[in-house]
């Protein structure tokens, strides 16, 4: 008789660990110190977001929005102003579109840099962790100053944007860009030549183009692996349009389109640089005009409790592709509907094949690879507001009726 | 009737230095800290703050895990403390010879220096805890791959002094006893021992047996209260120990002899010791000097320079790249004691 | 390994230091204690960073020229407005998020930001944090 012992054990990681920084569990089967199965549980952060944002009306939804996530607050609350002026065919003005786009690439200069100091962490290198996030405070500044606050910016409203970025604030946005320039080289000293960077992260969770296509994954996560895929060119939203991108994916920069987590790196560092070329292109061309077409914020309270429509708003988030899709009724002054599908959701699927045959001591580095934002991801609560009921689902069901929901929506709703 | 008399003595100045060591330990802890934060550019913690940390460890409930074997729980933090206590009077500290010299010798110090990983991977897989048990197993391959490059450098340098004996080897700075080839040696062995110092003492790169961000603490994940204050202790005590082992072995200068040619230290003589006070707080100020110096580099500056190698690569780097230095150095120490 | 970080970090060492050590350096043992040397001056805090041009922080409410509309009271999404029957609002500092709709939405500009940002209070309904109770 023989006695095979199966020598696999589980290890769960999450809902509360130090390698994620917000609640969600991954669940591993290891053989030693190498992973052979990796099963993803999301759900152990639902907020209610959408809840509460259908018991609002639409200009109290702004602020809601931008409050989904603490990092991307931007990209939340253009996504909702771009798909309630869809629905109400609200246009915003050329020099708010701008704006916008100086903002969202702001973001994006921060997001960046706060990820490469996540990573830092994760494999155990708090020096840089320290360092990039001491070099963040720059931009933060610079939003601080032209937004008025450091986090949530209260920048958006329906039709354009609630502050303008006027002349003067030109040399702190030029002196801001030209500190990263400069310190770009550091930074690629850093994250791309570093000895015991380089070891951790070469051919550390890759994720083949293949699985790349077939995932769904979106943004930096599937660039690494030569994924051409950027709503920014692809359907270019805001001022996006007027500028000449490239994608930007490893091959371009004499890599090779691996995606693993230095691929990954590399995307995220070359962004960087290509934020502070749309910046400052955008500042050169910006146009003269009004920041907003709707000025009168009573009248359009007023519109957005009469019109009906539905819309939706994509972005090419930090973290990739996202989209809301809101629906307004003419009975109720509060949104009708509202509902978010943020990056992460789509690249929580790519940690599979990237997680197998590798160690637990990746698991943290890979984790954090894709950038997740789970703030962002759990969210759902389902409840029929015409028939006042409240229906609880299970994490599965719900799971599908999201998987369904998205669908329908990338199906009838893009143009 | 004296026997009793010298061994109570001795009984009491074991505690004494134990007492200084845990001191000493805490406050070098400290140090380490704040270095550690000044290069980072942060500010950083206030000196003290270790103490504070025992403190309110002290204070805290001991949490026994259900799964938990609980003996061998409470037991491993003591074992992992004792040792290095015990090895402090057996290395020369400073002015001070070995308290208890020709009772032990390097053999005895490497031994010591092993039981508290031993004893730190069997609290671990005591605790019942799968990270625990993944830290532990962890921390066992790394000490499977630091001692060999460890024994390669003790026996260099009994090889050096033909005896294991600490006393010896510290009476005669062993930079003096060779010539230029040896010299040469003796710095890839220190090269060795400097590697092999952040393992040992579980600092980042080699801190696997921990990995805050994989396995939320590892080994210490199910401790609390008294017996991880007690790990906390261990620790410390552990950085003195190894920081006055190199010194011995490699640095075991004195000030009040180097700048005897120049100044004459003296000053009233204490019985006993048969040495001047004067002289006596230079060294000791020479040597709390000389651990920072060891400790700074051993452990700060390669704890902030470097990320978390993966067990594997660890382990090859022991295995491999230090062992092959360690030889080659212990090869030239050969070929110029053998004038070839 | 000598490294490139390894120099920038002994360069570090001896360079201005990125902490703020707002409001003091470490943490006094006792808060309360601190707070109240801080309220007799006999405690020197650190100064905060100065505050951007367009910053929002805690409201003002000019009682005179509101005329009771309630717009703001429609559009603040933390119902930190509160009405009240004398045509007047009253304002929870401690539930309002700084969105600033209320000083868009105003027809009458009653409210306005100023640069206070030190709100703490001993407690939720605190006098200075609660206006025009």
């Amino acid at each position: 008789m023989s006695r095979e012992k199966d020598t696999t054990y589980e290890v769960p990681i999450g809902p509360i660990h130090p390698a994620l920084k917000e609640p969600f569990l991954i669940k591993f089967k290891l053989k030693g110190e190498e992973i052979v199965d990796a099963e993803p549980f999301p759900g152990m952060n639902h907020r209610g977001i959408e809840f509460m944002g259908m018991h609002r009306n639409p200009m109290e939804v702004i602020p809601l929005s931008e409050r989904i996530c603490g990092i991307c607050s931007i990209v939340h609350q253009h996504m909702f102003t771009t798909a309630t002026e869809h629905a109400l065919s609200i246009e915003p003005t050329n020099r708010a579109r701008y704006i916008r786009t100086i903002m969202c690439e702001l973001e994006r200069i921060h997001s960046h840099i706060l990820w490469a100091g996540v990573a830092a962490h994760e494999i155990g290198f708090d020096t840089h962790l320290h360092f990039t996030w001491k070099i963040r405070e720059k931009v933060m500044d610079l939003l601080e100053y032209i937004a008025g606050n450091r986090v949530n910016y209260s920048m958006w409203t329906f039709g354009g944007v609630r502050r303008d970025i006027t002349e003067e604030m030109y040399p702190k946005i030029f002196e801001t860009l030209e500190y990263y320039e400069n310190l770009y080289e550091k930074l690629e000293e850093i994250f791309l030549e570093d000895p015991s960077i380089k070891l951790r992260t070469r051919g550390v969770g890759v994720l083949t183009k293949k699985d790349a296509l077939e995932l769904c994954g979106v943004g930096p996560t599937v660039r690494a692996s030569g994924v051409k895929k950027d709503v920014r060119i692809d359907q270019p939203y805001a001022a996006y349009g007027d500028l000449d991108l490239d994608y930007v994916i490893p091959s371009r920069y004499g890599f090779e389109n691996k995606g693993d987590v230095f691929c990954k790196t590399v995307v995220r560092l070359k962004e960087l640089l290509q934020s502070v070329d749309i910046i400052k292109k955008c500042v050169e061309q910006m146009p003269e005009g009004e920041i907003t077409s709707e000025p009168k914020k009573a009248a359009l309270l007023n519109k957005l409790g009469k019109s009906a429509g539905e819309g939706i708003g994509r972005i090419e988030a930090p973290r990739g592709e996202a989209i809301h899709y809101v629906r307004l009724s003419e009975e109720r002054d509060d949104v009708d509907c509202w509902k978010i599908r943020a990056s992460t959701y789509n690249n929580l699927s790519t940690y599979a094949p990237m997680f197998m045959g590798e160690q637990i001591a990746d698991i943290p580095l890979i984790a954090a690879s894709i950038d997740p934002c789970i703030g962002c991801m759990d969210r759902a609560e389902i409840i029929d507001i015409n028939r006042g009921e409240v229906q609880s689902y299970t994490k599965e069901e719900l799971h599908e009726l999201s998987v369904k929901k998205t669908k329908q929506i990338t199906k009838g709703g893009v143009e | 009737m004296n026997f009793v008399l010298d061994w109570g003595i001795k009984f009491v100045l074991v505690l004494l230095i134990s007492l200084i060591g845990i001191f000493l330990g805490l406050l070098y802890k400290g140090f380490d800290r704040k270095i550690t934060a000044m290069m980072q550019s942060r500010i950083g913690p206030p000196l003290r703050q270790p103490f504070r940390d025992v403190k309110k460890l002290f204070m805290k409930e001991t949490i026994i895990p259900d799964y938990a074997v609980p003996w061998l729980f409470n037991y491993a933090p003591i074992f992992a403390l004792l040792p290095s206590l015990v090895a402090l009077a057996y290395l020369p500290l400073g002015p001070f010879g070995p308290l208890m010299d020709g009772y032990g010798d390097l053999i005895l110090l490497l031994y010591l220096l092993a039981i508290p990983a031993v004893a730190m991977a069997i609290g671990g897989l005591a605790s019942g805890s799968p990270y625990a048990t993944v830290g532990a197993q962890r921390e066992l391959v790394l000490m499977m791959s630091y001692e060999l490059p460890l024994a390669i450098a003790a026996v260099t340098l009994a090889y050096n002094y033909e005896t294991f004996s600490v006393g010896v080897i510290s009476s005669e700075p062993v930079w003096s006893t060779v010539g230029a080839m040896g010299f040469v040696g003796f710095a890839l062995v220190l090269a060795t021992l400097l590697a092999v110092m952040p393992g040992e003492l579980s600092k980042v790169p080699f801190d696997q047996a921990e990995a805050e961000t994989e396995l939320a603490g590892g080994l210490f994940v199910e401790y609390s209260g008294r017996n991880l204050a007690l790990f906390y202790i261990a620790e410390a005590v552990k950085m003195i120990f190894v920081g006055a082992l190199l010194i011995a072995l490699f640095f075991p200068y004195q000030l009040s002899t180097l700048i005897d040619p120049w100044i004459s230290l003296g000053g009233p003589t204490i019985p006993l010791l048969e040495m001047g006070l004067w002289a006596m707080i230079a060294d000791v100020a020479f040597f709390l000097v000389k651990l920072l110096v060891i400790i700074y580099v051993g452990v700060s500056v390669i704890r902030v320079a470097f990320a978390r190698f993966q067990i594997n690569k660890a382990s090859y780097f022991y295995w491999v790249p230090m062992t092959i230095i360690g030889l080659l150095g212990t090869l030239l120490v050969v070929l110029e004691r053998t004038g070839l | 390994m000598p490294t490139q970080t390894i120099y920038t970090l002994i360069k570090q060492l001896f360079t201005k230091k990125a902490t703020n050590p707002f409001p003091v350096k470490y943490t006094p043992e006792n808060m309360h204690d601190a707070a109240e040397l801080i309220e007799k001056d006999e405690l020197e805090i650190n100064p905060p960073v100065d505050v951007p041009p367009n910053f929002r922080g805690k409201l003002k409410y000019d009682i005179e020229s509101c005329i009771g509309c309630q717009l703001c009271v429609k559009v603040c999404p933390s119902q930190a407005l509160v009405f009240k029957e004398d045509n007047t609002v009253r304002h929870y500092v401690n539930r309002c998020t700084f969105c600033g709709q209320c000083v868009d939405i105003c027809p009458t500009d009653s409210f306005e930001f100023t640069d206070e940002f030190l709100m703490a209070g001993p407690e939720k309904l605190y006098e200075d944090l609660v206006l025009n109770p």
